[in-house]
């Protein structure tokens, strides 16, 4: 793999479904700020018109003690840049097990998310103002795993390096994160944010999430390997994605309640032709 | 009191510390977070390679020692011990192409009755005869309505002498042998729940805990335990549910019996009356946090004016609760739950002990608060039952300190109390615990 100094590095973002971006090599005059945005955000979170992936996540706490979790994803984008669905099935560790969680997506107002668990027959709905509170107990946050939606800061060009467009985000509504700003390293050839910088009102770095290698699949860059720490919790968590798969044609209605207690085995098995 | 549970308890915790011990010395402690690192730590061991993908049966579960002490010797039961669980827990499933199969059983010794139980949680069969489909038999756990530990519509069997006793809160609800049919369309989803043998609730005997006797008016923990006269007829649950645009709507109906036996049959032995209820409920997101609704009426058949004092008038219920998270991590949810109990003053004119019988309007608030530390390592929690109309309340606090994806450790109470004895929580004051669990899962 690739060894991330601290500029190479990637995004979780990838995280939930690995990313698509179009090759596009950047050269002759630098995009906006908006479209540098607008690309990325595609890039991170819409490739293809759905997907799937496999992810094992390694959560090590201060102290290094680590968690497991192992879950499939399937994603599916009702539009580019607009809203998207996720189900997420957990096959690890074995209390966790047939524990699944379904998202949808809005950017513009409050995603709706429900967990389902099974010892319980429960369906939860999980309140739409935890968007920056650990997913299953790692260092990625809910909002981490489904995308934050750009609408939500105001952004501004930093830099422009060889690989990177460096821009700064910053939150309109400070007081919804505990951050008051973001950069993000963003990779000029695949859109693919590599590297995000959260910064606290002491203005210290103390949160970074980066992406640790990048595979073309099925012609879309895809972040495979992501990893998030957290000096404000100490600790970190890893994350690698397998068996990604775009464009498979998943249904709308298999992203329901019906499919929480009965996940949908068809969709989730791994297919041929899947990176 | 036997002495074996102990020891296991003790071995147990003892082998806790020492994996907790162990794992202190882990590399990865020593290692700076953000110094480059190899790609050894993406290879760590889990125990298989990915690229196998889970197949055939999977086999899962836990091995627990729970230990709980009732906080006052003075009561009714005459034992100490309100928990001393030795449990094995065993997990499996199957998934072939067109049918799902789930077994989950629990095996253990429970020191307090001094005897070694099995249960069957999950013995089902699933599989889906058409696209719009679904259909699960057998022995399983049932759920559905909005109440956060208040049930309305859910009518499906609890096991409340488990949750008083600090079991995890899985076990409060009862698996039932129901066939579940679920029908998905456009219009609204309609799930059926017929359980061909009416499935009581798991109440209070006198054999762990204590409760309230209108007839002796007083507390008491008879020995032997009751055991009510249980009705051999099928019960029935419809939900129909439907969301839009994030607003979850469902009615629901219900065909069967109360679920505690708080009637008397002819010849006075206690037993269960027929319900018929109607209800319906709504969850939305509201000011960034939830908002649900619910109400039901039970409509108690054999009591429909109310002047039969041996079986339960009719009611209606209503719920409103409020949850959101207040800062990161830390959640804080509120209810309103009230039961109105009709023909109140039949009720009272034709009741031989008119003051232990209900009020009119009870009236119940609740609030759970969450508060997850370190990775959720560390979950602290407090549910208050708290009921203004009936002067009483019930607190469960507990903290779960999750040691590593195997080893957990929960400690909590259960603490009853209210200024009358014949109160729904009131009655309960002798039976306040304090409880302690070990978990291995495997």
């Amino acid at each position: 793999m690739r060894i991330p100094d601290t500029r190479l590095a990637a995004l979780f973002a990838a995280a939930l479904l690995p990313l698509a971006a179009a090759g596009q090599s950047a050269d002759a005059d630098r995009p906006g700020v908006d479209t540098i945005v607008e690309k990325s955000n595609l890039a991170a979170y819409y490739g293809g018109d759905d997907g799937r992936s496999e992810v094992r996540m390694v959560i090590y706490d201060e102290q290094g003690r680590e968690q497991r979790r192992q879950f499939t994803i399937l994603r599916r984008d009702i539009e580019d840049g607009g809203d998207q669905e996720f189900l997420v099935v957990f096959s690890r560790p074995s209390d966790v097990r047939g524990t699944t969680f379904l998202v949808k997506k809005h950017p513009g107002r409050d995603d709706d998310r429900w967990l389902y668990l099974p010892g319980l027959d429960l369906v939860k709905r999980i309140s739409a103002g935890d968007k920056r509170t650990s997913f299953v107990g790692a260092h990625y946050f809910y909002e981490d795993v489904s995308g934050r939606s750009p609408e939500q800061d105001e952004h501004e060009f930093v830099e422009e390096t060889d690989e990177y467009y460096v821009l700064r985000h910053i939150p309109k509504d400070p007081d919804m994160v505990e951050f008051t700003e973001y950069r993000t390293w963003i990779d000029k050839q695949t859109w693919l944010p590599m590297r995000i910088e959260y910064t606290n009102p002491s203005g210290e770095v103390y949160r970074a999430i980066e992406a640790g290698a990048v595979e073309t699949i099925e012609g879309i860059p895809t972040v495979t390997k992501s990893r998030v720490e957290d000096q404000s919790l100490g600790g970190y968590t890893l994350m690698q994605f397998r068996f990604i798969d775009y464009d498979i044609g998943l249904p709308a209605d298999i992203f329901t309640e019906r499919s929480l207690r009965r996940p949908p085995r068809e969709w989730l098995e791994r297919t041929e032709g899947g990176g | 009191m036997p002495l074996a549970p102990v020891l296991l308890l003790l071995t147990a915790l003892a082998m806790f510390a020492g994996a907790a011990a162990a794992r202190e010395e882990d590399p990865w402690g020593e290692e700076d977070p953000w110094a480059d690192e190899g790609g050894d730590e993406w290879a760590e061991d889990w125990g298989d390679e990915w690229e196998d993908e889970a197949g055939g049966i999977v086999v899962t579960g836990f091995a627990e020692l729970g230990a709980g002490m009732r906080a006052d010797s003075d009561g009714p039961v005459g034992r100490r011990m309100t928990l001393g669980d030795a449990r094995l827990r065993t997990e499996a499933e199957w998934i072939g192409d067109a049918l799902e199969a789930n077994a989950v059983g629990d095996l253990w010794y429970d020191a307090v009755i001094r005897d070694l139980q099995v249960e069957v949680r999950d013995l089902t069969v699933a599989f889906s005869p058409t696209e719009d489909i679904d259909v699960t038999a057998g022995r399983q756990v049932l759920t559905w309505g909005t109440g956060d530990l208040v049930f309305l519509n859910d009518l499906f069997p609890k096991d409340f002498v488990s949750f008083f006793a600090g079991r995890d809160d899985e076990y409060l609800k009862a698996p039932s042998d129901t066939l579940r049919l679920g029908f998905y369309n456009d219009l609204a989803n309609v799930d059926v729940a017929w359980t061909p043998r009416y499935q009581p609730d798991e109440y209070l005997s006198g054999e762990r805990f204590s409760f309230f006797s209108p007839r002796a008016g007083q507390v008491v923990a008879p020995d032997p335990p009751i055991g009510a006269v249980q009705p051999r007829r099928y019960e029935l649950a419809v939900r129909l549910y439907r969301t839009v645009r994030g607003v979850e709507y469902a009615a629901y109906g219900y065909d069967g019996y109360f679920k505690q036996p708080t009637a008397l049959d002819a010849d006075g032995r206690l037993t269960f009356a027929p319900l018929r209820s109607l209800g319906a409920s709504v969850r939305l997101p509201l000011w960034s946090g939830l908002f649900n609704a619910e109400f039901a009426w039970y409509d108690s058949l054999d009591d429909g004016d109310g002047e039969d004092p041996a079986i339960p008038n009719s009611q209606v219920r209503f719920l409103a609760g409020f949850e959101r998270e207040l800062v990161a991590n830390f959640t804080a949810g509120f209810q309103y739950y009230l039961e109105y109990t009709r023909d109140h003053d039949a009720l009272i004119a034709n009741s031989p002990a008119p003051q232990f019988e209900p009020e009119e309007y009870r009236h119940v608030l609740t609030n759970r608060l969450t508060w997850r530390i370190s990775q959720d390592r560390w979950t602290l929690s407090l549910f208050t039952f708290l009921s203004p109309s009936d002067e009483d309340f019930y607190l469960r606090p507990y903290v779960t300190f999750r040691q590593s994806d195997e080893w957990q450790l929960t400690a909590g109470g259960n603490w009853f109390g209210g200024r009358d004895d014949h109160t729904f929580f009131g009655q309960l004051e002798d039976n306040s615990n304090l409880y302690v669990r070990i978990r291995y899962n495997y």
